[in-house]
């Protein structure tokens, strides 16, 4: 484990994961679903950007902002048109919702495909530098700009869940939204809040991944398990939680198929979710709610 | 119901399939093409149905149906290939295997739910269409297995034509058994364990081994589809069933109704038309086919079938028959 560049490769990953992370969380606290969904948001912003400036002939800039707007306003309609009716209707019960953001998510990827086309995309590179040697490991744009984002976007979402008034809201609608529709808090305008900040997290994750894996239609399936993954490993302690989720994660994506071989990083994976979905489902940072 | 009344509804039944059975015969002639589609439908119909079963009456959203089709169809293909066993000897086979891996995956996954079985059990068809492709000497790798020897019965060849008719019975047969075993007493346990799991377990009734029946049961459903699809088409590889292809199949008792084991049947051949079979939507057909899904979720839940009846009973209570209430829909009932 001391090859430097696989520890970069961990960085990059991990960090994509983490974003991803992140998005499941503050759903999850906004409206109390594990929105599978968001994955393919993320992938339409990426497959959109590049659609933007392959078609459209976008400098790369604005077909950022094209491919980020896409995926937000797929993150709206989400919670306009299936949650928003489904949550009133399914009180108690989880499986529709499991059903709808499933089917939201195979929309979105097919969608994406009929539109955008079946191809494999090399993503956008926002800017550009001839790769740069520390140590032994060679830092390329890509690494900087997932890991400058994903530190960015960390830190922004923290100071805005302690300081602003709707992210106080938010958090106490995750801890127990029932007392706080009781208090008056506005819970719809939290989970459309929620909704938006986590279109916008992972569309910008998934912009900034493609330049890394390349992007295609079929990629949201494989990054919501991942990332969804990585938010329970993480668990919703603290707001840095799904960071630490998704290193953990990027550590086995990385280290598993370098040192074991390619097949048994699907074994292992599927392995790491049972024992930590059976064994510790609250993650390795637990929430605690006041009692 | 009566004793006769039991016996009459089942004649109305058989008389029922013959006809569609003939108007499918009749629809398809002699166009090859069509055969393949009624195949394709048939088979979807078999993952349908053995999805129908833990999800729409245990509430049990295992998705490793892409890996229990697989099973059923890589049967098939290694008896034919490697044995000069007889073939059904693999359907038969395959729906044991995939019974008891599915026991297994949920034994392991017994204290999960919701969300968090999803992921799972569609981890675990990652990981089991990893294995097919990684296992190169027994499955052919991701080329997959190919060639298989034509099903014979005692000797007879079995043209491609009878076994669509084989395809369409089973899908038949099954789909009645299934409506029966849902009023069936251990349906019926099984349909409490989701609404009431500790009433049913404070009547001694382990709820545990009751989803693990259902889920066995399902998965030996689901495989005998792969493995007739197999057989019909003389191949199988990992992408003959994958993750995307066990979503559309989720999809399609929901799209059908979730009334009936026949709404899974329903789902299949809209859903392979849909997706297969639409000239005019090129290769849109998925995405149609998934905006309906939503449709259905957010404004029909009780699916085609459910509106089908509803539509029926508005429309006789229109025509002034006012001895059939009109029910009101589930979705009405909670509002």
């Amino acid at each position: 484990m001391l090859e430097p560049q696989l520890w970069i490769s961990v960085l990059e990953i991990g960090s994509f994961y983490s974003l991803l992370a992140l998005a499941y969380m503050i759903i999850r606290q906004g409206a109390g679903l594990l929105n599978f969904a968001l994955a393919g948001y993320a992938m339409l912003a990426g497959v959109c950007a590049v659609w933007a400036t392959t078609t459209l002939h976008l400098p790369v800039w604005p077909a950022l902002g094209v491919g980020a707007a896409a995926g937000i306003l797929a993150s709206v309609a989400t919670e306009f048109l299936v949650v928003r009716p489904m949550v009133k209707r399914t009180e108690n019960e989880e499986l529709p919702l499991v059903m709808a953001v499933a089917a939201v998510l195979f929309a979105l990827e097919q969608g994406s495909g009929s539109i955008f086309g079946r191809t494999n995309m090399r993503g956008l590179r926002p800017f550009d530098f001839p790769p740069i040697l520390v140590g032994e490991a060679v830092v390329t744009p890509t690494t900087v700009s997932l890991v400058g984002t994903t530190l960015v976007v960390f830190f922004l979402y923290s100071l805005w869940l302690h300081r602003s008034r709707t992210g106080r809201m938010l958090r106490a609608v995750g801890d127990n939204s029932e007392a706080a529709g009781v208090l008056g808090f506005p819970i719809a305008w939290i989970r459309f809040t929620a909704f938006v900040i986590a279109g916008a997290i992972v569309s910008v994750a998934g912009i900034v991944f493609a330049q890394k894996a390349g992007i295609s239609f079929r990629s949201g399936l494989p990054w919501a398990l991942k990332g969804f993954i990585a938010a329970v490993i993480g668990g919703s302690g603290t707001e840095w939680a799904p960071l630490v989720g998704g290193m953990v994660l990027g550590c086995a994506d990385v280290f598993v198929p370098y040192y074991l071989g390619g097949a048994a990083l699907d074994y292992s994976i599927f392995v790491i979710a049972v024992v930590f979905f059976i064994f510790r489902p609250q993650g390795i940072f637990a929430e605690r709610v006041r009692a | 119901m009566t004793q006769a009344g039991g016996v009459r509804q089942n004649l109305i039944a058989l008389g029922l399939f013959v006809v569609v059975l003939a108007a499918l015969l009749l629809w398809v002639g002699a166009s090859g093409y069509r055969q393949d589609l009624v195949v394709l439908s048939a088979s979807f119909a078999l993952i349908a149905l053995g999805i129908y079963i833990p999800f729409l009456l245990g509430g049990l959203l295992s998705v490793a149906y892409s890996a229990y089709a697989l099973i059923g169809s890589y049967a098939v293909g290694i008896l034919a290939l490697y044995t000069d066993w007889p073939i059904p000897l693999a359907w038969i086979g395959g729906m044991i295997v995939a019974a008891v891996v599915a026991v297994l995956l949920g034994i392991a996954t017994a204290r999960l739910s919701g969300f968090h079985l999803v992921a799972v059990t569609l981890l675990f068809s990652t990981a089991f269409q990893t294995f097919l492709t990684d296992a190169e000497s027994i499955t052919g790798g991701s080329r997959g297995l190919l060639g298989f020897r034509a099903l014979d019965f005692f000797g007879y060849p079995v043209s491609r034509q009878a076994q669509m008719i084989v395809a369409v019975v089973l899908v038949g047969v099954l789909g009645h058994l299934i409506n029966r075993l849902a009023s069936s007493p251990w349906g019926i346990v099984l349909q409490s364990s989701r609404a009431a799991p500790l009433a049913v377990e404070s009547n001694g009734i382990s709820v545990t081994a009751l989803r693990l029946q259902a889920l066995a049961l399902g998965a030996a459903v689901a495989s005998l589809g792969g493995a007739l699809f197999a057989t019909y088409n003389g191949g199988v590889s990992p992408e003959t069933f994958s993750l995307q292809t066990v979503f559309v199949a989720a999809f399609m008792p929901l799209v059908g109704g979730v009334g009936s084991a026949w709404g899974g049947v329903i789902g299949a051949v809209l859903g392979i038309e849909t997706t297969v079979n639409l000239p005019a939507v090129g290769d849109s057909g998925s995405f149609i086919f998934s905006l309906a899904v939503l449709v259905v979720l957010v404004l029909v839940p009780t699916g085609v079938l459910g509106a089908l009846q509803w539509l029926l009973k508005a429309g006789a209570a229109a025509m002034g028959r006012r001895q059939m209430p009109i029910d009101k829909t589930p979705q009405e009932k909670l509002s």
